[in-house]
């Protein structure tokens, strides 16, 4: 019977999402595992989250000291109650609510993700693939390029995202048609419904160019310039859905066993799946309406939350939260210090670079790696 | 594994000869027997699990798959479904969990109607193995075995850990709690099927449905599943209805045996009453002959040959 566990192997891609110390594991002595796995294991349940929290942290500090103003003794001097006022001001008005704002969205990113996964059961959906993301930009961008909302109103631009969100989300249910059950067909009909969407955006940005300055940080994804009021819009939004993905955590980790087990069970599949796509565009588009598309986050989070937390989705919901927050506040605090870093070499005066490209290019790399070890391993 | 094998091999055969050897063939006997097993007293709800299908019909548009089947298990009993692809098996099957809607006629469990029950209700009264199931990546069998417990706690009494003795008798009883932290993925077909059971087990119905249980494995782990769901009846107390292709199987190890030909059934009985000549041409489309087990007495069939005319294409 053991010898049975080399030949299964023969995974898809994307289901080799066990963490690697824990398949090391798997293979090694037969007989140990049930002794030595359960004292690893509560070690590690313990020391993760602990570890990631710790990460967390480090990287909300790295994003408050990355600016140029105010280095990190003013930063310390502004945060102890002390500080010239223009220190004050950019600390406490301009790079906390940034941070806040990154850490927050990272989180209903992450979560939006590994919901949308769990409820299609499909590892390639993630909100910038199946219309969701695209959608939400396509509202928000409309809404303000056409004058229907824009900062003075920002309930507006969350409202017009959501809608937007749904509108994709449902094209490609359409499309999808009668493929939706297969993960290739609806990744592909998905970036063809993402395509159309983009298309669309490029569309209205060409109709009111007079918004494009505040309009182009949505398609790329920016934390640049985010105040307490968008922190304000974002914290109730995020919380209210990020509680509801929670505790949508058991029918959605039977949804991931599929339909008909699901439905043996006890669970009503069709509602428990719309309950579940309906929280994954409400935490996208409330990202969406406040950082913008901010590439990859929602896609690749849940596969690092899935292999570092296991199927269990009541530990594997929160870790999703965790890791959006550090990646996309990582990615922020990066893009910060890379655009200073950037123009000290190129002697520029201001450069921005948006956390969104850096999040995309990051992301890119870690999705070819995954692919590339799912077809050597297969 | 061992563990399991030899007893089930053996009781097996001891229930087999309990039942045949205990009188003259014919369904009163064998009805008479298993209600006995039913009486075993088990936790959860007082349900016996009877069902009493009615005039079941069920198609889809241009296709007719059930044309009115009246269905009656009595608790204890242990019920094979046979017939060709098509015939209706599964989908009466599925009718009986209420999975399905049927188009028309009612299923009763229990004397209750079927439609009344809501999709968690019903799960607490009845359970049911499909045939096969989507891998779950990263999820380890207590993980898996423990979904079975959703409609017993509901969506927010999952997040909540303990009260785990049921899952643990589940793993038990189909002798899976060894590999308790391994993932599901890493398990040989035979071991995932016993995993499901068990998850099946874990919703603590007293009607347990199986959809081709033996499907896909060897004729070790064929056995193996089949003399587990023998054992679990015993002890128990479970009524079983299962849709099994192997007639060997069927003549084997159940009271009695329900042949569906076209949407109708063709034949409800013991085993030494159905299996025949006639029923292996007019059921399952081929010529052959029937013996009987040297040892167990139980009908064997001997197919010789496909005859022309399938009898179950549906016209």
């Amino acid at each position: 019977m053991r010898e049975a566990q080399g030949t299964r192997e023969n995974k898809e891609p994307w289901e080799n999402k066990r963490p690697r110390a824990e398949k090391g594991l798997d293979r090694g002595a037969a007989a140990p595992v049930t002794v030595s796995r359960p004292a690893a294991r509560r070690w590690v349940r313990v020391a993760l989250p602990v570890a990631l929290l710790a990460a967390l942290v480090g990287v909300a500090v790295a994003g408050l000291v990355a600016g140029r103003t105010v280095g990190v003794g003013g930063v310390v001097d502004v945060l102890r109650g002390g500080g010239d006022p223009l220190a004050r001001h950019v600390v406490l008005q301009l790079r906390l609510p940034r941070t806040l704002v990154a850490l927050t969205a990272g989180a209903c990113l992450g979560l939006a993700g590994l919901v949308l996964q769990s409820a299609l059961r499909n590892p390639l959906a993630g909100p910038e693939v199946t219309g969701v993301t695209p959608g939400a930009v396509l509202g928000a961008v409309a809404a303000t390029g056409l004058g229907l909302a824009g900062w003075e109103s920002p309930v507006a631009v969350v409202v017009a995202a959501c809608a937007g969100g749904v509108t994709g989300a449902g094209l490609l249910w359409l499309l999808a048609g009668k493929d939706r059950g297969d993960p290739a067909q609806t990744a592909v009909h998905g970036v063809l419904v993402s395509a159309v969407l983009s298309g669309l955006t490029a569309m209205v940005l060409l109709v009111a160019p007079g918004e494009l300055g505040s309009v182009v940080q949505w398609l790329v994804g920016s934390t640049e310039g985010r105040v307490w009021g968008h922190w304000e819009l974002l914290w109730p939004w995020a919380a209210v859905w990020a509680v509801t993905a929670c505790a949508l955590a058991a029918p959605l980790t039977l949804l991931r066993c599929g339909d008909e087990q699901a439905a043996a069970a006890g669970l009503h599949t069709g509602r428990a799946r719309l309950g579940a796509l309906a929280c994954a565009v409400a935490l996208t588009a409330g990202a969406v309406s406040v950082v913008g598309a901010l590439g990859f986050v929602g896609l690749l989070v849940p596969h690092l939350a899935l292999a570092l937390f296991g199927a269990d989705l009541r530990r594997a919901l929160p870790g999703a939260a965790l890791l959006g927050a550090l990646v996309v506040g990582g990615a922020d605090a990066g893009a910060q210090w890379l655009s200073r870093v950037l123009a000290d070499a190129l002697e520029m005066d201001r450069l921005s670079i948006p956390a969104g490209a850096l999040t995309t290019c990051v992301g890119a790399v870690l999705l070819l790696i995954v692919a590339r070890r799912g077809t050597e391993e297969s | 594994m061992r563990r399991i094998t030899e007893p089930l091999g053996t009781r097996a055969v001891e229930a087999g000869n309990g039942v045949r050897g205990s009188g003259p063939d014919g369904p009163t006997a064998d009805h008479a027997i298993s209600g006995t097993t039913g009486d075993v007293p088990s936790e959860g709800t007082g349900a016996a699990g009877t069902i009493r299908a009615e005039g079941l019909r069920f198609g889809y548009p241009g296709r007719e798959v059930l044309a009115g089947v009246d269905l009656s298990v009595d608790a204890g009993e242990l019920v094979a479904l046979v017939g060709l692809n098509g015939c209706g098996k599964s989908t009466l099957l599925r009718l009986c969990a209420g999975l399905l809607r049927p188009g028309e006629g009612r299923v009763l469990l229990d004397g209750d109607d079927l439609s009344r029950l809501s999709r968690r209700a019903a799960a607490r009264r009845v359970a049911i193995l499909h045939q096969a199931a989507p891998a779950v990546p990263g999820m380890s069998v207590r993980q898996l075995v423990r979904q079975g417990r959703y409609a017993v706690r509901g969506p927010l009494g999952m997040l909540r850990d303990g009260d785990d003795s049921v899952c643990a008798r589940a793993m038990a009883d189909v002798g899976v709690a060894d590999w308790a932290d391994r993932p599901v993925d890493a398990l040989s077909g035979g071991e995932r099927q016993r995993v499901r059971l068990a998850m099946a087990l874990a919703q603590d119905t007293r009607l347990l449905l199986l959809d081709e249980p033996t499907t896909y494995l060897d004729l070790r782990h064929q056995l193996e599943v089949m003399g587990t769901v023998v054992r679990l009846r015993e002890e128990r107390g479970l009524t079983v209805v299962m849709v099994l292709h192997d007639l060997g199987h069927a003549a084997r190890f159940a009271d009695r045996i329900v042949a569906l030909r076209r949407g109708r059934i063709a034949a409800d009985g013991p085993p030494e009453a159905v299996v025949t000549p006639q029923l292996l041409a007019e059921v399952l489309g081929v010529a052959g002959r029937v013996g009987r087990d040297p040892e167990g007495g139980w009908p064997v069939c001997y197919p010789d040959h496909p005859l022309d005319v399938e009898p179950a294409i549906a016209e």
